[in-house]
């Protein structure tokens, strides 16, 4: 399998096109499902474009850590994002890594996205670091964990061989295990993206924000480099999701009628997955922080047992 | 019978007896009372479920009835008469255990490994889906946990109704055409009544101490 440079253009284009407008879709339907009107799901594109026209304000404590950030967490997300299959079963860069890679880039983007907090010394910076440090130490063994079990099902790490096994005709679709498995990575995929059980993305709240804490610093660019990494890595959260627990409908071969057929499954996978997050948001009050371990444990445990009982049947 | 129905009837057995085991740890997680009656239904829903796909696949009529009383009974009456209760008795809303949270996590885990580690040389015999009688142990096993954890009287008659998810799961997912029909609504009437009597009793426990809290039943020994 050798590098193939059209898919890694239309694949990154997908990814910086679509990533917005997933964010918008959410925040639009969790408004109407609050008898609010909510903004347009395009909003989120004028966001950056708006964030990427205005000057930049730095304190004049920052190093240079604060200025690579933006970059590092915008990176990570979209180099992780070409790992996972989203249209095709051939995610661009499966050659690089699978599983592992895309966690540990997942985690070079948190590390540092932590590191910019603390940089400017500003005492919500380092609040939102050391509280964001503490949560993804548990959900990261669960997201782990979750994807762990299917790669055995599967045989491979590597989350094309995962996504072409499962389409295979030994592959017991949707086994007990994985029932398991993806309650404990949905759970991890509301703390990673920062969503209202574990955190709210809506808040500048000093009290309760983790992410935004975080950011509290950066403007102009380097907050639209973020805020855009932050929601391809959502994207890229919620493909995986759906992709490897519901490999259905997945180009296999490279046919246009393949490739349509892979396009519109895939949205509608998204749209199911994001109504499922809006649901939980809006039902949901958001946890007193000291109970967020809570969940993110019964995640870890949920997806220990996934992964136990794989080896006992 | 034929095979590809049954099979993929013991699949989707299967898959819902795995979702019955994720609500019973949720259960586990949540400490809303109001949430963990909610989520309680939603089991005695799923269970409802798969007695309908077993009454379907294996043309057992009967366990039909099974599925209706399920779902008149533990789907919507014992629900609204525990909120009911809830609401009557003016308890606070939140849960208090024994053990905390991710402690009591770590147990449930391992009481589940243990029911699949209990489970695993008999599932070869039995043709339904193999895991179920796993779960169905399980669901036992955390059931008797709750009890033991929970400090409410309310929240113990809950726990006492997921032990009880777990006995009809086993009965009716295990045996393949269930139990006699007067056996299950056997069973059935005395889970009502049991926990209607409980209810009762659990009024009268508020009124005389002015708690829910079990442990103060001690006082009764002079």
């Amino acid at each position: 399998m050798n590098l193939d440079l059209p898919s890694i253009l239309a694949q990154t284009a997908s990814l910086l096109l679509m990533a917005p407008l997933l964010s918008g879709l959410i925040k639009n339907w969790k408004a109407k499902l609050q008898n609010r009107r909510g903004p347009r799901i395009w909003q989120p594109y004028f966001d950056v474009a708006k964030f990427l026209r205005k000057d930049m304000v730095i304190s004049e404590h920052a190093s240079w850590i604060f200025s690579a950030t933006p970059y590092v967490v915008f990176l990570t997300a979209l180099s992780a994002g070409l790992m996972v299959p989203m249209i095709t079963a051939r995610a661009p860069m499966s050659l690089f890594g699978g599983a592992l890679a895309l966690v540990g880039l997942l985690a070079l983007g948190r590390f540092f996205l932590a590191l910019g907090g603390l940089d400017p010394a500003s005492a919500f910076g380092g609040m939102g670091s050391s509280r964001e440090m503490t949560l993804s130490a548990i959900a990261e063994p669960a997201m782990m964990l979750a994807i762990f079990t299917v790669a055995i099902a599967a045989g491979s790490t590597n989350l094309s061989q995962i996504v072409l096994a499962s389409q295979g005709p030994h592959w017991k679709f949707l086994d007990p295990s994985h029932a398991l498995a993806f309650a404990a990575m949905f759970i991890v995929l509301l703390a990673e993206t920062g969503r209202i059980p574990v955190d709210n993305p809506a808040t500048h709240l000093e009290l309760t924000m983790i992410h935004e804490a975080m950011l509290l610093e950066y403007s102009g660019r380097y907050l639209a480099l973020i805020e855009w990494g932050a929601s391809i890595k959502q994207l890229v959260l919620i493909s995986l999701l759906a992709n490897i627990f519901f490999p259905v409908g997945l180009a296999a071969e490279a046919t246009p009628v393949a490739f349509g057929l892979g396009l519109l499954f895939f949205a509608a996978k998204l749209v199911v997955l994001a109504g499922a997050v809006v649901l939980v948001e809006t039902t949901n009050a958001k946890l007193r922080l000291f109970r967020v371990p809570d969940l993110l444990s019964a995640a870890f445990i949920l997806a220990t047992l996934a992964l136990v009982s794989t080896f006992l049947f | 019978m034929n095979p590809p129905t049954s099979e993929s009837a013991a699949h989707v057995i299967t898959l819902l007896a795995s979702l019955m085991l994720v609500l019973q740890l949720l259960l586990v997680v949540q400490r809303m009372l109001v949430a963990n009656i909610r989520v309680f239904a939603f089991q005695s829903l799923v269970l409802a479920a798969i007695a309908a796909v077993v009454g379907y696949a294996y043309e057992a009529p009967h366990v039909y009835v099974v599925a209706a009383l399920t779902l008149a009974g533990k789907v919507l009456f014992l629900p609204w008469w525990l909120e009911r209760l809830v609401r009557q008795i003016k308890i606070e809303q939140e849960i208090d255990a024994f053990v905390n949270m991710p402690a009591s996590m770590l147990i449930c885990g391992a009481l589940t490994l243990l029911a699949y580690i209990v489970a695993r040389p008999i599932t070869s015999l039995e043709r339904l889906g193999n895991n179920t009688l796993a779960v169905a142990i399980a669901l036992m096993l955390i059931g008797f946990f709750l009890m033991i954890n929970r400090r409410k009287a309310i929240t113990q008659v809950l726990a006492l109704l997921t032990m009880e998810n777990g006995v009809m799961l086993a009965a009716i997912a295990l045996t393949t055409y269930g139990m006699p029909l007067v056996v299950e609504i056997g069973i059935f009437f005395h889970v009502v009544i049991a926990v209607m009597v409980l209810g009762i009793l659990v009024f009268r426990i508020r009124e005389t101490f002015a708690s829910m809290d079990v442990s103060k039943l001690n006082e009764l020994k002079w």
